[in-house]
């Protein structure tokens, strides 16, 4: 080298600063969210399966069910969008299942940001990326409903993100917990298909068997759906139904940060 | 003065004790090399030390900091050039080390392209900075993780076999980065198993053996630690019946030690002895195929200390 770089030790002394944690946790955030836009061809699919999906399927059970006061349509292309929001939600986990198989986890142990600290900014970026990928059918569906409220569209797309948020933290919960890639892939597949299966999501409780219809009400996905529906829908807020969300937020990622992801220790998995 | 301890540190994997009881002390400002055989725990030492792996037992700490009770302000000390090379595959060589730098460093944009395009240029993969990680050779993706360290420049730098896959211009070049990092302040940590890494680049060596600490001392330091100074290697057309009791007679041999055909006499006044030696040996029916005597390697050192050759 010809010139003698300065010595990140003078430089970076005081400290670290609190802002700059914060900042590091975004910066951790908008690495998981710019491997969605590295990849803009899924989005383009996916939103056009949606699409096809929507109409072909959804008009035809619409013209089955007829339930007094209920546009089944309606009901479906909401909760498909929210069911879709849990599905993508769920990537994170194998994200970083992923990344502790190739070490790159323990990497990103190594950088001067604690551990709740990364799990925050995982789940955080594994949030947005999920909603930025459900807007161009969370606009398909606005449009065709004609959901022209903007603030109950921002309620709506509230409920979304907490619902997000949620699901990365559980789905994060799952990956740093379970260090068998066999046994990784069974529980993460069986908690995706209870959360979104077991929902109000795509069909009113009305029609489901007693066995589901028991826990679907309690599933955060139904929280999430019957407040989108609420605010789309209804123009109100379903107050029990964000306290649900809320509370599957705090579950997951308060009481995982302040317990659980404290003890997160690198070392690939097999 | 000391930067880093470590204080009878243990690390357990299940039923395996990958680094056991582990004392030492590192100053400030040194370049230590960690030289140990496949397995006997370098990595994992350094992992533990930065707060990758929490240790088993025992505690270590870092400019005061105990890595299990403050891992944040140790991170931020920390660098670690991984051995497997850690990059995310999907980036280009230059926005590996860019994120590299934004999150260890609060330097802005034009302070961070100017140190990945000297370091990447030093490193003559300047051409190739706008490569994804994944699809360079291994010599290249070995030269982007050391170069994370090189760029971050921290207070301490630590190298898990640098050169490990370089060609031999490059493993100079490493090895002279290195140096310059020490130059400017840096402690360094070299975690390898080739000697002339370990001498050619350290101050110091600590030897690791099974998950414990045999030795560590300057090269030379090393070095007088075998007695006689002088070694003598012999390889035999067959060693099966070959007794170490048959040279330790002579009062100039102080030690012996055999692998398979290779018989290695520690000894000196070597030139004085070899041809005895060798009488010895033919009249008890010994074929001796080559004699080399020379002066104590670290190589040797190495052997004396663990009983097992390097390469
Ligand atoms: N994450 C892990 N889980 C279980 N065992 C491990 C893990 N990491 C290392 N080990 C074991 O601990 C021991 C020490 O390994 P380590 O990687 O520290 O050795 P090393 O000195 O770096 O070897 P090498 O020169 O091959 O890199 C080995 O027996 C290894 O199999
Ligand atoms: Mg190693």
């Amino acid at each position: 080298m010809s010139s003698s770089p300065t010595l990140a030790r003078d430089l970076s002394s005081p400290p670290l600063a609190k802002e700059s944690s914060t900042r590091l946790v975004f910066q951790m955030a908008l690495r998981d969210v710019s491997v969605l836009f590295r990849t803009p061809w899924i989005i383009i699919t996916r939103s056009l399966a949606f699409v096809i999906q929507l109409f072909v399927f959804a008009f035809l059970i619409s013209g089955l069910i007829h339930v007094p006061g209920l546009n089944f349509f309606q009901y479906y292309a909401v909760g498909s969008v929210v069911a879709t929001i849990a599905s993508i939600s769920f990537v994170i986990g194998y994200d970083i299942f992923e990344e502790a198989e190739e070490g790159v986890l323990d990497y990103l142990l190594t950088l001067p940001i604690s551990r709740r600290q990364f799990i925050i900014g995982r789940a955080l970026g594994g949030a947005l990326r999920a909603i930025i990928y459900i807007i161009p059918m969370f606009l398909v569906v606005a449009l065709i409903e004609g959901f022209a409220q903007p603030l109950s569209i921002i309620s709506a797309l509230l409920s979304l993100f907490l619902l997000a948020f949620g699901v990365t933290g559980m789905s994060i919960t799952v990956a740093v917990s379970v260090k068998s890639a066999n046994r990784f892939d069974v529980v993460l597949a069986l908690l995706e298909l209870a959360v979104s299966r077991a929902s109000t999501a795509l069909y009113p409780i009305t029609f489901m068997p007693l066995y589901v219809s028991v826990f679907a009400p309690f599933s955060p996905v139904s929280f999430a759906a019957d407040s989108a529906r609420a605010s789309l829908v209804g123009f109100t807020l379903d107050l029990p139904a964000i306290a649900g969300l809320i509370a599957f937020v705090v579950v997951f990622l308060g009481l995982g940060a302040a317990f659980y992801f404290r003890r997160l220790e690198g070392g690939i998995y097999s | 003065m000391s930067i880093i301890t470590f204080d009878n540190a243990g690390k357990r994997f299940g039923s395996l004790d990958a680094v056991k009881d582990f004392s030492i002390t590192i100053k400030d400002g040194e370049i230590l090399g960690l030289l140990g055989p496949n397995g006997a725990g370098k990595t994992t030492l350094m992992l533990m030390m930065g707060t990758v792996y929490r240790p088993t037992s025992g505690t270590i700490s870092v400019n005061g900091y105990d890595v299990v009770k403050h891992p944040n302000e140790v991170r931020k000390l920390i660098g670690i050039a991984f051995q497997d090379p850690r990059l995310d595959g999907i980036l280009s060589a230059f926005d590996v080390l860019n994120w590299h730098l934004k999150m260890t460093t609060l330097f802005d944009k034009v302070e961070r392209r100017r140190r990945v395009e000297d370091v990447l240029k030093s490193l003559d993969l300047w051409e190739a900075r706008k490569k994804r990680t994944w699809l360079m050779s291994g010599g290249m993706k070995k030269k982007v993780e050391d170069a994370k360290i090189l760029v971050q420049r921290p207070s301490i730098a630590v190298f898990d076999e640098p050169t490990a896959f370089l060609d031999v211009p490059s493993r100079l070049l490493v090895w002279k980065m290195i140096r310059q990092l020490r130059d400017e302040g840096s402690t360094v940590i070299v975690a390898t198993n080739m000697m002339d890494e370990a001498e050619r680049l350290s101050e110091r060596v600590a030897i690791v053996n099974k998950g414990k600490l045999v030795a560590s001392e300057t090269p030379e330091q090393l070095k007088g630690t075998v007695k006689g100074g002088e070694v003598l290697e012999l390889t035999l057309n067959d060693g099966s019946e070959f007794k170490p009791g048959l040279l330790k007679e002579f009062p100039e041999v102080h030690d012996v030690k055999q692998q398979d055909n290779k018989i290695m006499v520690f000894l000196n006044s070597g030139t004085l002895l070899l041809p005895k030696i060798v009488d010895t040996l033919s009249s008890q029916g010994f074929k001796i195929e080559s004699v080399r005597l020379k002066e104590v390697s670290l190589e040797d050192v190495f052997l004396t200390y663990t009983g097992q050759r390097l390469e």
